[in-house]
Protein backbone atom coordinates (compact mmCIF):
# COMPACT_ATOMS: atom_id res chain seq x y z
CA UNK A 1 0.00 0.00 0.00
CA UNK A 2 2.49 2.55 0.93
CA UNK A 3 4.46 1.94 -2.75
CA UNK A 4 1.35 3.76 -4.05
CA UNK A 5 1.13 6.72 -2.39
CA UNK A 6 3.41 10.02 -4.08
CA UNK A 7 6.56 10.82 -3.14
CA UNK A 8 6.52 13.95 -0.74
CA UNK A 9 10.24 13.84 -0.23
CA UNK A 10 13.20 13.03 -2.21
CA UNK A 11 16.71 12.79 -1.19
CA UNK A 12 18.61 12.08 -4.20
CA UNK A 13 22.19 11.21 -3.70
CA UNK A 14 22.99 14.05 -1.33
CA UNK A 15 25.80 15.32 0.87
CA UNK A 16 26.65 18.06 3.02
CA UNK A 17 29.33 19.66 4.44
CA UNK A 18 29.32 22.15 7.16
CA UNK A 19 31.75 24.77 7.33
CA UNK A 20 35.23 24.22 8.55
CA UNK A 21 34.53 20.81 9.48
CA UNK A 22 37.02 18.50 7.90
CA UNK A 23 34.03 15.21 8.03
CA UNK A 24 30.92 15.62 5.95
CA UNK A 25 28.00 15.57 7.98
CA UNK A 26 26.14 13.46 4.98
CA UNK A 27 27.79 11.37 2.10
CA UNK A 28 25.37 10.31 -0.48
CA UNK A 29 22.25 10.06 1.22
CA UNK A 30 19.18 8.51 -0.88
CA UNK A 31 15.80 8.52 0.56
CA UNK A 32 12.34 8.88 -0.33
CA UNK A 33 9.82 9.55 1.98
CA UNK A 34 5.86 9.00 0.68
CA UNK A 35 2.81 10.69 1.62
CA UNK A 36 1.30 9.66 4.65
CA UNK A 37 4.25 7.39 6.12
CA UNK A 38 5.60 7.58 9.38
CA UNK A 39 9.22 6.99 9.52
CA UNK A 40 11.89 7.11 12.13
CA UNK A 41 15.35 8.42 11.94
CA UNK A 42 17.65 6.72 13.92
CA UNK A 43 21.68 6.53 15.08
CA UNK A 44 24.00 7.80 17.25
CA UNK A 45 24.61 11.52 17.77
CA UNK A 46 26.84 12.78 15.21
CA UNK A 47 24.43 10.14 12.81
CA UNK A 48 23.66 13.12 10.07
CA UNK A 49 19.65 12.96 11.59
CA UNK A 50 19.47 16.59 12.51
CA UNK A 51 21.47 17.47 9.47
CA UNK A 52 19.07 15.79 7.19
CA UNK A 53 16.26 16.88 8.38
CA UNK A 54 17.14 20.53 8.17
CA UNK A 55 17.82 19.67 4.47
CA UNK A 56 13.97 18.86 4.14
CA UNK A 57 12.86 22.08 5.03
CA UNK A 58 15.62 24.47 3.51
CA UNK A 59 17.01 25.56 6.69
CA UNK A 60 20.10 23.45 5.25
CA UNK A 61 20.96 23.12 1.39
CA UNK A 62 22.70 20.52 0.10
CA UNK A 63 26.27 20.77 -0.86
CA UNK A 64 26.01 17.71 -3.15
CA UNK A 65 22.67 16.28 -4.98
CA UNK A 66 19.04 17.49 -4.60
CA UNK A 67 16.90 17.27 -2.09
CA UNK A 68 13.00 17.67 -3.50
CA UNK A 69 9.80 18.33 -1.62
CA UNK A 70 6.53 17.92 -3.09
CA UNK A 71 8.29 18.43 -6.82
CA UNK A 72 9.73 21.19 -6.01
CA UNK A 73 13.73 21.56 -5.29
CA UNK A 74 14.57 22.83 -1.59
CA UNK A 75 17.58 24.68 -3.51
CA UNK A 76 14.82 26.86 -5.72
CA UNK A 77 12.11 26.71 -3.22
CA UNK A 78 12.98 29.07 -0.14
CA UNK A 79 12.30 28.43 3.44
CA UNK A 80 8.81 30.75 3.04
CA UNK A 81 7.28 28.34 0.61
CA UNK A 82 8.81 25.03 2.49
CA UNK A 83 8.25 25.85 5.76
CA UNK A 84 4.36 25.45 5.11
CA UNK A 85 5.27 22.21 3.40
CA UNK A 86 7.23 20.96 5.92
CA UNK A 87 6.71 21.87 10.08
CA UNK A 88 10.29 21.69 11.78
CA UNK A 89 9.62 20.85 15.51
CA UNK A 90 13.00 21.53 17.55
CA UNK A 91 13.90 19.28 20.60
CA UNK A 92 14.26 22.24 22.53
CA UNK A 93 10.31 23.82 22.79
CA UNK A 94 12.51 26.67 25.17
CA UNK A 95 14.35 27.34 21.78
CA UNK A 96 11.24 28.70 20.07
CA UNK A 97 8.82 30.33 22.74
CA UNK A 98 8.74 33.82 23.56
CA UNK A 99 5.67 35.10 23.48
CA UNK A 100 3.16 36.11 26.19
CA UNK A 101 0.29 33.96 25.62
CA UNK A 102 -0.06 30.34 24.19
CA UNK A 103 -1.99 31.82 21.37
CA UNK A 104 0.65 34.20 20.36
CA UNK A 105 2.97 31.95 19.83
CA UNK A 106 0.62 29.74 17.94
CA UNK A 107 0.06 32.61 15.67
CA UNK A 108 3.49 33.81 15.44
CA UNK A 109 4.32 31.56 11.90
CA UNK A 110 0.51 32.42 10.99
CA UNK A 111 1.64 36.44 11.14
CA UNK A 112 4.90 35.58 9.57
CA UNK A 113 2.98 34.10 6.59
CA UNK A 114 0.83 37.21 6.13
CA UNK A 115 -2.26 34.94 6.99
CA UNK A 116 -5.69 37.29 7.05
CA UNK A 117 -6.33 38.08 10.81
CA UNK A 118 -9.40 36.40 10.38
CA UNK A 119 -8.11 33.15 9.72
CA UNK A 120 -5.60 33.19 12.55
CA UNK A 121 -7.51 32.95 14.95
CA UNK A 122 -9.49 30.15 13.45
CA UNK A 123 -6.42 28.21 12.46
CA UNK A 124 -4.66 28.40 15.95
CA UNK A 125 -7.99 27.49 17.78
CA UNK A 126 -7.76 24.16 15.16
CA UNK A 127 -4.07 23.90 16.40
CA UNK A 128 -4.22 23.78 20.14
CA UNK A 129 -7.11 21.67 19.23
CA UNK A 130 -5.44 19.30 18.07
CA UNK A 131 -2.71 18.55 20.82
CA UNK A 132 -5.04 19.05 22.92
CA UNK A 133 -4.80 22.51 24.49
CA UNK A 134 -7.79 24.33 23.48
CA UNK A 135 -8.57 25.37 27.32
CA UNK A 136 -4.70 27.18 27.55
CA UNK A 137 -5.02 29.63 25.11
CA UNK A 138 -4.55 32.49 27.36
CA UNK A 139 -1.81 30.65 29.92
CA UNK A 140 1.64 31.80 29.99
CA UNK A 141 3.86 29.51 27.99
CA UNK A 142 6.48 29.22 30.29
CA UNK A 143 4.05 28.10 33.14
CA UNK A 144 3.10 25.19 31.39
CA UNK A 145 5.17 21.77 32.01
CA UNK A 146 7.97 20.57 29.45
CA UNK A 147 5.14 18.08 28.00
CA UNK A 148 2.70 20.91 27.22
CA UNK A 149 5.86 23.17 26.40
CA UNK A 150 6.57 20.48 23.90
CA UNK A 151 2.68 20.21 22.66
CA UNK A 152 2.62 23.98 21.91
CA UNK A 153 5.91 23.73 19.94
CA UNK A 154 4.10 20.95 17.36
CA UNK A 155 0.79 23.22 18.10
CA UNK A 156 2.43 26.43 16.32
CA UNK A 157 3.69 24.24 13.55
CA UNK A 158 1.02 22.56 13.10
CA UNK A 159 -1.16 25.77 12.36
CA UNK A 160 0.81 26.78 9.32
CA UNK A 161 -0.84 23.17 8.23
CA UNK A 162 2.65 21.77 6.86
CA UNK A 163 1.33 17.93 4.94
CA UNK A 164 5.16 17.06 6.94
CA UNK A 165 6.26 17.01 10.67
CA UNK A 166 9.65 16.73 11.38
CA UNK A 167 9.69 16.24 15.26
CA UNK A 168 13.20 15.94 16.79
CA UNK A 169 13.76 13.76 19.50
CA UNK A 170 10.19 14.79 20.55
CA UNK A 171 10.34 12.72 23.97
CA UNK A 172 13.50 13.82 25.56
CA UNK A 173 13.31 15.51 28.90
CA UNK A 174 9.91 13.56 29.54
CA UNK A 175 8.00 11.40 31.83
CA UNK A 176 6.11 7.76 30.58
CA UNK A 177 3.29 9.66 30.62
CA UNK A 178 4.38 12.70 28.96
CA UNK A 179 5.89 10.72 26.17
CA UNK A 180 2.83 8.58 25.52
CA UNK A 181 0.69 11.95 25.23
CA UNK A 182 2.90 13.57 22.54
CA UNK A 183 3.39 9.94 20.57
CA UNK A 184 -0.44 9.45 20.80
CA UNK A 185 -0.40 13.01 19.76
CA UNK A 186 1.68 12.35 16.32
CA UNK A 187 0.08 9.08 15.78
CA UNK A 188 -3.68 10.97 15.70
CA UNK A 189 -2.40 13.65 13.31
CA UNK A 190 -0.95 10.87 11.14
CA UNK A 191 -4.12 8.96 10.96
CA UNK A 192 -5.36 12.25 9.64
CA UNK A 193 -2.83 12.19 6.68
CA UNK A 194 0.13 14.01 8.13
CA UNK A 195 3.83 12.42 7.20
CA UNK A 196 5.37 12.36 10.02
CA UNK A 197 9.21 11.87 10.58
CA UNK A 198 10.14 11.45 14.05
CA UNK A 199 14.15 11.87 14.98
CA UNK A 200 14.93 9.86 17.83
CA UNK A 201 17.22 7.51 20.69
CA UNK A 202 13.97 5.97 21.94
CA UNK A 203 13.88 2.72 20.30
CA UNK A 204 10.41 2.00 22.06
CA UNK A 205 9.20 4.52 20.73
CA UNK A 206 9.88 3.75 16.97
CA UNK A 207 8.88 0.27 17.69
CA UNK A 208 5.47 1.10 19.00
CA UNK A 209 4.75 4.51 16.85
CA UNK A 210 7.18 4.35 13.37
CA UNK A 211 5.90 1.54 11.52
CA UNK A 212 9.07 2.61 9.14
CA UNK A 213 12.89 2.97 10.12
CA UNK A 214 15.75 4.89 8.75
CA UNK A 215 18.98 3.57 10.68
CA UNK A 216 22.08 6.09 9.87
CA UNK A 217 25.57 6.03 10.99
CA UNK A 218 29.13 8.65 9.85
CA UNK A 219 26.45 10.60 7.61
CA UNK A 220 24.94 7.53 5.50
CA UNK A 221 21.87 5.55 5.57
CA UNK A 222 22.92 1.73 6.35
CA UNK A 223 19.52 0.26 7.10
CA UNK A 224 16.13 1.80 5.71
CA UNK A 225 12.96 -0.40 5.77
CA UNK A 226 9.98 -1.88 8.03
CA UNK A 227 10.98 -1.30 11.55
CA UNK A 228 9.72 -5.17 12.60
CA UNK A 229 13.24 -6.43 10.17
CA UNK A 230 15.15 -2.99 10.97
CA UNK A 231 14.58 -3.77 15.15
CA UNK A 232 15.62 -7.27 14.65
CA UNK A 233 18.30 -7.09 12.29
CA UNK A 234 20.90 -7.14 15.75
CA UNK A 235 24.25 -7.52 13.37
CA UNK A 236 23.48 -4.09 11.30
CA UNK A 237 22.33 -1.98 14.75
CA UNK A 238 24.88 -2.95 16.58
CA UNK A 239 27.31 -1.97 13.54
CA UNK A 240 25.41 1.29 14.08
CA UNK A 241 26.03 1.56 18.14
CA UNK A 242 22.26 0.70 18.35
CA UNK A 243 20.08 -2.08 20.04
CA UNK A 244 16.86 -3.28 19.50
CA UNK A 245 14.38 -2.75 22.55
CA UNK A 246 14.90 -4.92 25.50
CA UNK A 247 11.59 -7.24 24.73
CA UNK A 248 12.34 -7.55 21.06
CA UNK A 249 16.07 -8.67 22.18
CA UNK A 250 14.41 -11.49 24.71
CA UNK A 251 12.26 -12.23 21.86
CA UNK A 252 14.90 -13.05 19.69
CA UNK A 253 16.84 -14.98 22.38
CA UNK A 254 14.14 -17.40 23.30
CA UNK A 255 13.56 -17.61 19.20
CA UNK A 256 17.48 -19.40 18.95
CA UNK A 257 16.19 -21.70 22.22
CA UNK A 258 12.55 -22.03 21.67
CA UNK A 259 11.28 -23.48 18.87
CA UNK A 260 8.27 -21.85 17.18
CA UNK A 261 8.64 -18.58 19.51
CA UNK A 262 8.13 -15.52 16.78
CA UNK A 263 11.26 -14.21 16.20
CA UNK A 264 9.85 -10.59 15.30
CA UNK A 265 8.17 -9.32 18.52
CA UNK A 266 8.58 -5.69 19.09
CA UNK A 267 6.32 -4.76 22.40
CA UNK A 268 5.72 -5.96 25.44
CA UNK A 269 1.78 -7.00 24.40
CA UNK A 270 3.14 -8.92 21.28
CA UNK A 271 5.16 -10.66 23.81
CA UNK A 272 2.70 -11.85 25.85
CA UNK A 273 0.28 -12.99 23.03
CA UNK A 274 3.07 -15.04 21.67
CA UNK A 275 3.97 -16.41 24.86
CA UNK A 276 0.12 -17.24 25.74
CA UNK A 277 0.25 -18.92 22.27
CA UNK A 278 3.32 -21.10 22.69
CA UNK A 279 1.92 -22.15 26.15
CA UNK A 280 -1.45 -22.78 25.18
CA UNK A 281 -3.73 -20.49 26.47
CA UNK A 282 -3.85 -18.05 23.44
CA UNK A 283 -4.20 -18.89 19.80
CA UNK A 284 -2.05 -18.30 16.23
CA UNK A 285 -4.57 -15.26 15.54
CA UNK A 286 -3.98 -14.06 18.79
CA UNK A 287 -0.83 -13.45 18.43
CA UNK A 288 -0.38 -12.53 14.79
CA UNK A 289 -2.96 -9.63 15.75
CA UNK A 290 -0.88 -8.35 18.19
CA UNK A 291 2.30 -8.54 15.61
CA UNK A 292 -0.22 -7.01 13.23
CA UNK A 293 -1.40 -3.88 15.68
CA UNK A 294 2.26 -2.67 16.45
CA UNK A 295 4.60 -1.49 13.72
CA UNK B 1 43.22 24.33 27.46
CA UNK B 2 39.61 25.25 25.88
CA UNK B 3 40.90 26.19 22.75
CA UNK B 4 37.44 25.96 20.90
CA UNK B 5 35.48 27.73 23.79
CA UNK B 6 37.18 31.33 22.90
CA UNK B 7 38.89 32.92 19.44
CA UNK B 8 42.45 32.07 21.61
CA UNK B 9 44.58 29.99 19.06
CA UNK B 10 47.43 27.75 20.38
CA UNK B 11 50.67 28.55 18.55
CA UNK B 12 54.37 27.90 19.58
CA UNK B 13 55.28 31.41 19.40
CA UNK B 14 57.49 33.35 21.86
CA UNK B 15 54.15 35.65 22.31
CA UNK B 16 51.98 32.88 23.23
CA UNK B 17 54.62 30.46 25.01
CA UNK B 18 57.40 32.76 26.93
CA UNK B 19 55.81 36.13 28.20
CA UNK B 20 53.47 36.07 30.77
CA UNK B 21 49.86 36.86 30.90
CA UNK B 22 50.46 39.54 33.36
CA UNK B 23 53.31 41.40 31.19
CA UNK B 24 51.04 40.70 27.70
CA UNK B 25 48.38 42.74 29.80
CA UNK B 26 50.99 45.34 30.84
CA UNK B 27 51.29 45.67 26.88
CA UNK B 28 47.52 45.95 25.99
CA UNK B 29 47.50 48.67 28.95
CA UNK B 30 50.62 50.23 27.25
CA UNK B 31 49.08 50.13 23.89
CA UNK B 32 46.07 52.13 25.41
CA UNK B 33 48.10 54.81 27.15
CA UNK B 34 49.92 54.96 23.72
CA UNK B 35 46.66 54.95 21.43
CA UNK B 36 44.76 58.09 23.69
CA UNK B 37 48.71 60.01 23.72
CA UNK B 38 48.72 60.72 20.34
CA UNK B 39 46.63 62.46 17.77
CA UNK B 40 48.58 62.21 15.00
CA UNK B 41 47.72 59.78 12.01
CA UNK B 42 51.26 58.93 11.35
CA UNK B 43 52.13 57.91 14.98
CA UNK B 44 48.76 55.72 15.08
CA UNK B 45 49.21 54.40 11.16
CA UNK B 46 52.78 53.20 12.60
CA UNK B 47 51.07 51.79 16.22
CA UNK B 48 48.66 50.01 14.31
CA UNK B 49 51.27 48.64 11.48
CA UNK B 50 53.44 47.20 14.65
CA UNK B 51 49.96 45.59 16.01
CA UNK B 52 49.61 43.68 12.55
CA UNK B 53 53.55 42.73 12.30
CA UNK B 54 52.92 41.19 16.64
CA UNK B 55 49.96 39.57 15.04
CA UNK B 56 51.94 37.78 11.97
CA UNK B 57 54.98 37.49 14.93
CA UNK B 58 52.58 35.80 16.75
CA UNK B 59 51.84 33.25 13.97
CA UNK B 60 48.00 34.10 14.45
CA UNK B 61 45.80 32.41 11.90
CA UNK B 62 44.77 35.47 9.69
CA UNK B 63 41.59 34.07 8.50
CA UNK B 64 40.42 34.33 12.25
CA UNK B 65 42.50 38.18 12.69
CA UNK B 66 40.32 39.32 9.56
CA UNK B 67 37.63 40.02 11.37
CA UNK B 68 39.01 41.97 13.98
CA UNK B 69 40.56 43.91 11.14
CA UNK B 70 37.85 44.48 9.11
CA UNK B 71 35.66 45.79 12.69
CA UNK B 72 38.54 47.89 13.28
CA UNK B 73 38.58 49.36 9.73
CA UNK B 74 34.89 50.26 10.27
CA UNK B 75 36.07 52.65 13.16
CA UNK B 76 37.90 53.91 10.83
CA UNK B 77 35.97 54.88 7.70
CA UNK B 78 33.42 55.97 10.92
CA UNK B 79 36.26 58.48 12.04
CA UNK B 80 36.87 59.93 8.30
CA UNK B 81 33.08 60.37 7.97
CA UNK B 82 31.93 62.12 11.74
CA UNK B 83 35.21 63.99 12.54
CA UNK B 84 36.41 66.77 9.97
CA UNK B 85 32.17 68.17 10.31
CA UNK B 86 34.14 69.09 13.63
CA UNK B 87 37.74 69.89 13.30
CA UNK B 88 37.79 72.94 10.62
CA UNK B 89 41.55 73.85 11.38
CA UNK B 90 42.81 75.14 7.80
CA UNK B 91 41.74 76.25 4.84
CA UNK B 92 38.96 74.43 3.70
CA UNK B 93 39.14 71.69 0.43
CA UNK B 94 35.36 71.20 -0.37
CA UNK B 95 32.16 71.58 1.38
CA UNK B 96 29.64 69.28 2.39
CA UNK B 97 26.38 70.35 3.14
CA UNK B 98 27.43 73.86 3.94
CA UNK B 99 29.98 72.42 6.45
CA UNK B 100 34.33 73.14 5.43
CA UNK B 101 35.93 70.29 5.44
CA UNK B 102 39.77 70.86 5.56
CA UNK B 103 42.54 68.48 5.49
CA UNK B 104 43.62 69.02 9.12
CA UNK B 105 40.18 67.84 9.95
CA UNK B 106 40.01 64.63 7.52
CA UNK B 107 43.76 64.31 8.94
CA UNK B 108 42.12 64.08 12.59
CA UNK B 109 39.44 61.78 11.54
CA UNK B 110 41.87 59.25 10.06
CA UNK B 111 44.13 59.70 13.84
CA UNK B 112 40.83 58.96 15.90
CA UNK B 113 39.73 55.74 13.11
CA UNK B 114 43.22 54.74 13.70
CA UNK B 115 43.46 55.54 17.68
CA UNK B 116 40.11 53.02 18.15
CA UNK B 117 41.23 50.50 15.35
CA UNK B 118 44.72 50.08 16.71
CA UNK B 119 43.08 49.22 20.65
CA UNK B 120 40.54 47.09 18.66
CA UNK B 121 43.26 45.07 17.01
CA UNK B 122 45.63 44.98 20.12
CA UNK B 123 42.75 43.66 22.37
CA UNK B 124 42.30 40.81 19.03
CA UNK B 125 45.94 40.26 19.77
CA UNK B 126 45.51 39.97 23.12
CA UNK B 127 42.89 38.07 23.18
CA UNK B 128 44.03 35.26 20.29
CA UNK B 129 47.44 35.50 22.27
CA UNK B 130 46.43 34.32 25.65
CA UNK B 131 44.51 31.39 26.54
CA UNK B 132 41.47 32.14 28.95
CA UNK B 133 42.83 30.25 32.11
CA UNK B 134 46.50 32.50 31.71
CA UNK B 135 44.46 34.99 31.27
CA UNK B 136 42.28 34.79 34.49
CA UNK B 137 45.35 33.31 36.67
CA UNK B 138 47.26 36.75 35.65
CA UNK B 139 44.41 39.00 36.70
CA UNK B 140 44.47 36.72 39.71
CA UNK B 141 47.83 37.28 40.62
CA UNK B 142 47.44 41.02 40.32
CA UNK B 143 44.48 41.24 42.89
CA UNK B 144 41.59 40.41 41.28
CA UNK B 145 39.29 38.27 43.48
CA UNK B 146 39.25 34.66 42.09
CA UNK B 147 35.60 34.60 42.03
CA UNK B 148 35.56 37.31 39.87
CA UNK B 149 38.51 35.72 38.11
CA UNK B 150 36.04 32.14 37.05
CA UNK B 151 33.67 34.45 36.49
CA UNK B 152 35.27 36.58 33.90
CA UNK B 153 36.75 33.24 32.19
CA UNK B 154 33.31 31.70 32.80
CA UNK B 155 31.91 34.76 31.02
CA UNK B 156 34.31 34.25 27.91
CA UNK B 157 33.41 30.45 27.64
CA UNK B 158 29.71 30.73 27.67
CA UNK B 159 30.05 33.26 24.43
CA UNK B 160 30.16 30.66 21.98
CA UNK B 161 27.75 28.65 23.87
CA UNK B 162 25.30 31.65 23.64
CA UNK B 163 26.00 32.28 19.81
CA UNK B 164 25.34 28.42 18.95
CA UNK B 165 21.84 28.82 20.90
CA UNK B 166 21.47 31.73 19.26
CA UNK B 167 21.75 29.96 15.69
CA UNK B 168 19.28 27.60 16.96
CA UNK B 169 16.81 29.54 17.90
CA UNK B 170 17.34 31.68 14.62
CA UNK B 171 16.82 28.53 12.78
CA UNK B 172 13.68 27.46 14.65
CA UNK B 173 12.30 30.99 13.89
CA UNK B 174 13.26 30.66 10.58
CA UNK B 175 11.41 27.33 10.10
CA UNK B 176 7.98 29.10 11.43
CA UNK B 177 8.66 31.77 8.07
CA UNK B 178 10.23 34.10 10.27
CA UNK B 179 12.16 36.67 8.18
CA UNK B 180 14.68 38.58 9.46
CA UNK B 181 16.07 39.92 6.55
CA UNK B 182 13.56 41.84 4.91
CA UNK B 183 11.53 44.71 6.57
CA UNK B 184 12.86 48.09 7.59
CA UNK B 185 14.75 48.43 10.79
CA UNK B 186 12.40 48.89 13.01
CA UNK B 187 10.07 45.85 11.96
CA UNK B 188 13.38 44.09 11.82
CA UNK B 189 13.93 45.20 15.46
CA UNK B 190 10.49 43.96 16.66
CA UNK B 191 11.31 40.25 14.81
CA UNK B 192 14.23 40.13 16.98
CA UNK B 193 12.37 40.22 19.78
CA UNK B 194 11.52 36.34 18.87
CA UNK B 195 15.02 35.55 18.91
CA UNK B 196 16.06 37.17 22.28
CA UNK B 197 13.06 36.79 24.23
CA UNK B 198 14.12 32.54 24.25
CA UNK B 199 17.96 33.64 24.13
CA UNK B 200 17.75 35.69 27.61
CA UNK B 201 15.87 33.03 28.78
CA UNK B 202 17.79 30.18 27.62
CA UNK B 203 20.90 31.64 28.69
CA UNK B 204 19.57 32.49 31.96
CA UNK B 205 18.74 28.61 32.45
CA UNK B 206 22.28 28.06 31.19
CA UNK B 207 24.46 30.32 33.50
CA UNK B 208 22.23 28.84 36.49
CA UNK B 209 22.90 25.32 36.02
CA UNK B 210 26.32 25.95 35.83
CA UNK B 211 26.33 27.73 39.32
CA UNK B 212 24.24 24.91 40.39
CA UNK B 213 26.86 22.74 38.86
CA UNK B 214 29.73 24.58 40.28
CA UNK B 215 28.05 25.16 43.94
CA UNK B 216 27.81 20.98 43.92
CA UNK B 217 31.68 21.24 43.42
CA UNK B 218 32.43 23.09 46.56
CA UNK B 219 33.17 26.11 44.54
CA UNK B 220 33.44 29.39 47.46
CA UNK B 221 34.11 26.74 50.03
CA UNK B 222 37.41 28.47 50.14
CA UNK B 223 38.64 32.23 49.32
CA UNK B 224 41.37 31.27 47.43
CA UNK B 225 41.92 27.87 45.02
CA UNK B 226 44.39 26.24 43.29
CA UNK B 227 45.20 26.29 39.92
CA UNK B 228 46.71 23.57 37.68
CA UNK B 229 48.76 26.35 35.15
CA UNK B 230 51.64 27.73 36.66
CA UNK B 231 52.33 31.17 35.91
CA UNK B 232 55.99 32.60 36.45
CA UNK B 233 57.49 36.29 35.55
CA UNK B 234 60.91 35.98 33.76
CA UNK B 235 63.73 38.39 33.00
CA UNK B 236 62.54 38.84 29.64
CA UNK B 237 58.88 39.91 31.51
CA UNK B 238 60.48 41.93 33.71
CA UNK B 239 62.52 43.89 30.69
CA UNK B 240 59.07 44.22 28.53
CA UNK B 241 57.16 45.50 31.25
CA UNK B 242 60.12 48.09 31.99
CA UNK B 243 59.99 48.92 28.55
CA UNK B 244 56.00 49.61 28.74
CA UNK B 245 56.33 51.89 31.66
CA UNK B 246 59.16 53.98 30.07
CA UNK B 247 57.33 53.76 26.93
CA UNK B 248 53.89 54.88 28.53
CA UNK B 249 55.45 57.74 30.80
CA UNK B 250 57.45 59.08 27.48
CA UNK B 251 54.44 59.03 25.50
CA UNK B 252 52.84 61.12 27.84
CA UNK B 253 55.86 63.14 28.27
CA UNK B 254 56.31 63.66 24.33
CA UNK B 255 52.26 64.43 24.61
CA UNK B 256 52.67 67.47 26.84
CA UNK B 257 55.64 68.72 24.45
CA UNK B 258 53.05 68.78 22.14
CA UNK B 259 54.85 65.66 20.13
CA UNK B 260 52.54 63.69 18.07
CA UNK B 261 49.35 65.77 17.86
CA UNK B 262 47.65 66.84 14.89
CA UNK B 263 44.87 69.85 17.20
CA UNK B 264 45.82 70.91 19.74
CA UNK B 265 43.19 70.92 22.43
CA UNK B 266 41.53 67.54 21.66
CA UNK B 267 42.73 64.11 23.27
Amino acid sequence: MTLERAPIIEVRDVGFSYPEAGVPALRGVNLTIREGEVVALVGQNGAGKTTLAKLFNGLLAPTQGEVVIRGQSTRKAGIDILSRIVGYCYQNPDHQIFSNTVRQEVAFGLKNHGVPKAEIEAKVHAALEMVGMEGEGDRYPFLLGRGERQKLAVASILALGPPVLVVDEPTTGLDLRGTRNIMELLSRLSEAGRTIVIITHDMNVVAEYAPRTVVMMNGAVILDGPTRAVLTDERALRSAFLKPPQITRVALRLHERAEGFAREILTVPEFIAEFRRLAGSGDANTASAARDGGS
Amino acid sequence: MPVGYSIYQERPSTLHQRIDPRTKLALLVTTFVLALAYNHPAVLGVLTAAIIAAAWWAQLDFRRFLPILLAAGWFLVLGIIIWPFYIQVGPPLFFVLGAAITLTGLLFGVAMGLRVALMVAAAGVWMMSTSPQKMTLGLVKIGLPSKAGVAMSTAIRLVPLINAKRATIAEAQRARGLRLDTGNPVSRARKSVSILGPLLLSSIDLAQALAIAMDARGFGARRDRTSLVEIRMTTLDWAIITGCVVAAVGSVILRLLGVGVIVQGYL
